[in-house]
């Protein structure tokens, strides 16, 4: 994002609306940190601007993953879907992406409102590669990885900065205490929050096996969560 | 304001607080898809949402509701301040049988009893196990308790406080507030 200064009236009625803090006012003008924007868009798309001098460039590689990430009305090549990961659980009735005996995981990097530089994702990355996760194949932080294997994320983008970026993971219940301890140690050498969940399949008799596996690892969850209603079709078979 | 999961709140807060998101399954039922998103909403606003919208097109307080739904595009998304209405949605939800996927976000034992009451099972849950990591950069619970609720983060904190200011300072009303901080949320 840029700011046209020859057209700035100087207002500074943008400067709260930035979730990064980068704009400022410098020589009676406001200006974007180009380092610290992540290309959202929040400013020019909140109209606040009384003269219309936000203006978004479209940038060439590797800064153009800042809009990708950070703007969820961009769709990511990688997915056709607007946002920063998968569907998820949200379409887990038709695609079966979630079968029982197993957990997602997801691991937001950023959220809520830090932004995160991709050098941290990959570290995370990594961290849960070693525990042994398998990464969703179509989420758009993988289509990025050099080797799903590894989580290792190519070197010219490590320095790119967006709102935040999603992990996506699953595993074999029986592995969830390992994982969740590999990506505490993760968290304590990132420069960010990282908001962390975790997904599971229900019985046939609606119980979740993964809220008792949370509660005999006392793993604190939020009173508040996501439930599939089971309303899509074709059904998935899991 | 229409994200799901990481919303954070007093139970009193979330118990006012229901989101409903309507999606078409990429690759699997995406063909042809925009009539039933557009008739999910049709339904939605007879049940009194506090917000609702469609994810490439915006939200209410962005656009008139029939541009909205003439120009739907994405995911759809329905927010609800009490379980009756949302009940009611998910009753005739049912019953239009779009075949796409719902999901619901909210305190675990007030959706189940609406999961009940209109018939629906369990099928998959999303559990948030809270932030981790530099947690000493957030902003205070109150303010979080407002961003959190745009789960793409682009209501930022000082954009709250400021309209926290306005309010104390008798120049908005709190809608008025939500008028300028809702818009920003996709």
């Amino acid at each position: 994002m840029r700011i046209d200064g020859d057209i700035c009236i100087a207002c500074e009625a943008c400067i709260p609306y930035c979730p990064m803090e980068a704009i400022s006012m410098k020589d009676d003008v406001a200006v974007i940190d180009q380092e610290e924007c992540v290309d959202c868009g929040v400013c020019q798309r909140s109209k606040v601007c009384p003269v219309d001098c936000i203006i978004f460039e479209p940038a060439d590689w590797p800064r153009s993953i800042r809009a990708t990430f950070s703007n969820p009305r961009t769709e990511h090549k990688a997915t056709g879907i607007a946002g920063r990961g998968t569907e998820e659980m949200k379409t887990n009735d038709v695609t079966g992406r979630f079968k029982r005996g197993f957990v997602g995981l997801g691991v937001e990097l950023g959220r809520p409102g830090i932004g995160t530089r991709l050098r941290d994702l990959d570290t995370v990355a990594r961290a849960l590669a070693k525990a042994g996760v398998k990464f969703e194949p179509k989420n758009p932080l993988t289509a990025l990885m050099k080797d799903p294997k590894t989580g290792e994320l190519p070197e010219d983008i490590l320095n790119e900065k967006v709102l935040s970026a999603v992990i996506e993971a699953l595993l074999p219940i029986e592995k969830l205490e390992d994982v969740l301890s590999a990506l505490k140690k993760a968290t304590q050498k990132i420069s960010t929050v990282a908001s962390v969940c975790v997904i599971n399949r229900a019985e046939l008799n609606g119980s979740y096996p993964l809220r008792k596996k949370l509660d005999e690892l006392s793993i604190f969850y939020r009173p508040n969560g996501k439930q599939n209603a089971g309303l899509g079709r074709p059904k998935a078979n899991v | 304001m229409t994200h799901m999961l990481h919303r954070q709140g007093t139970r009193e807060s979330l118990s006012k607080d229901y989101t409903v998101i309507i999606l078409r399954a990429m690759g699997f039922n995406d063909k042809d898809y925009l009539p039933k998103c557009q008739e999910a909403l049709r339904i939605a606003r007879r049940h009194n949402p506090v917000n609702w919208g469609s994810e490439q097109k915006g939200n209410i307080f962005e656009f008139p509701a029939e541009e909205i739904i003439a120009e739907a595009k994405g995911d759809s998304m329905v927010v609800f301040d009490n379980p009756a209405n949302l009940t009611a949605f998910l009753k005739d939800l049912k019953e239009a049988d779009l075949g796409l996927s719902v999901t619901v976000s909210g305190l675990f034992d007030k959706v189940d009893e609406c999961f009940e009451k209109a018939g629906l099972q369990h099928h998959t849950a999303n559990f948030s196990l809270g932030v981790w990591g530099r947690t000493d950069l957030l902003p205070s619970k109150d303010i979080l308790e407002v961003t959190t609720m745009c789960g793409h983060a682009m209501v930022s904190s000082n954009l709250v406080k400021a309209m926290v200011k306005e309010i104390k300072a008798g120049r908005k009303t709190p809608q008025e507030a939500t008028k300028v901080l809702a818009p920003n949320c996709t």
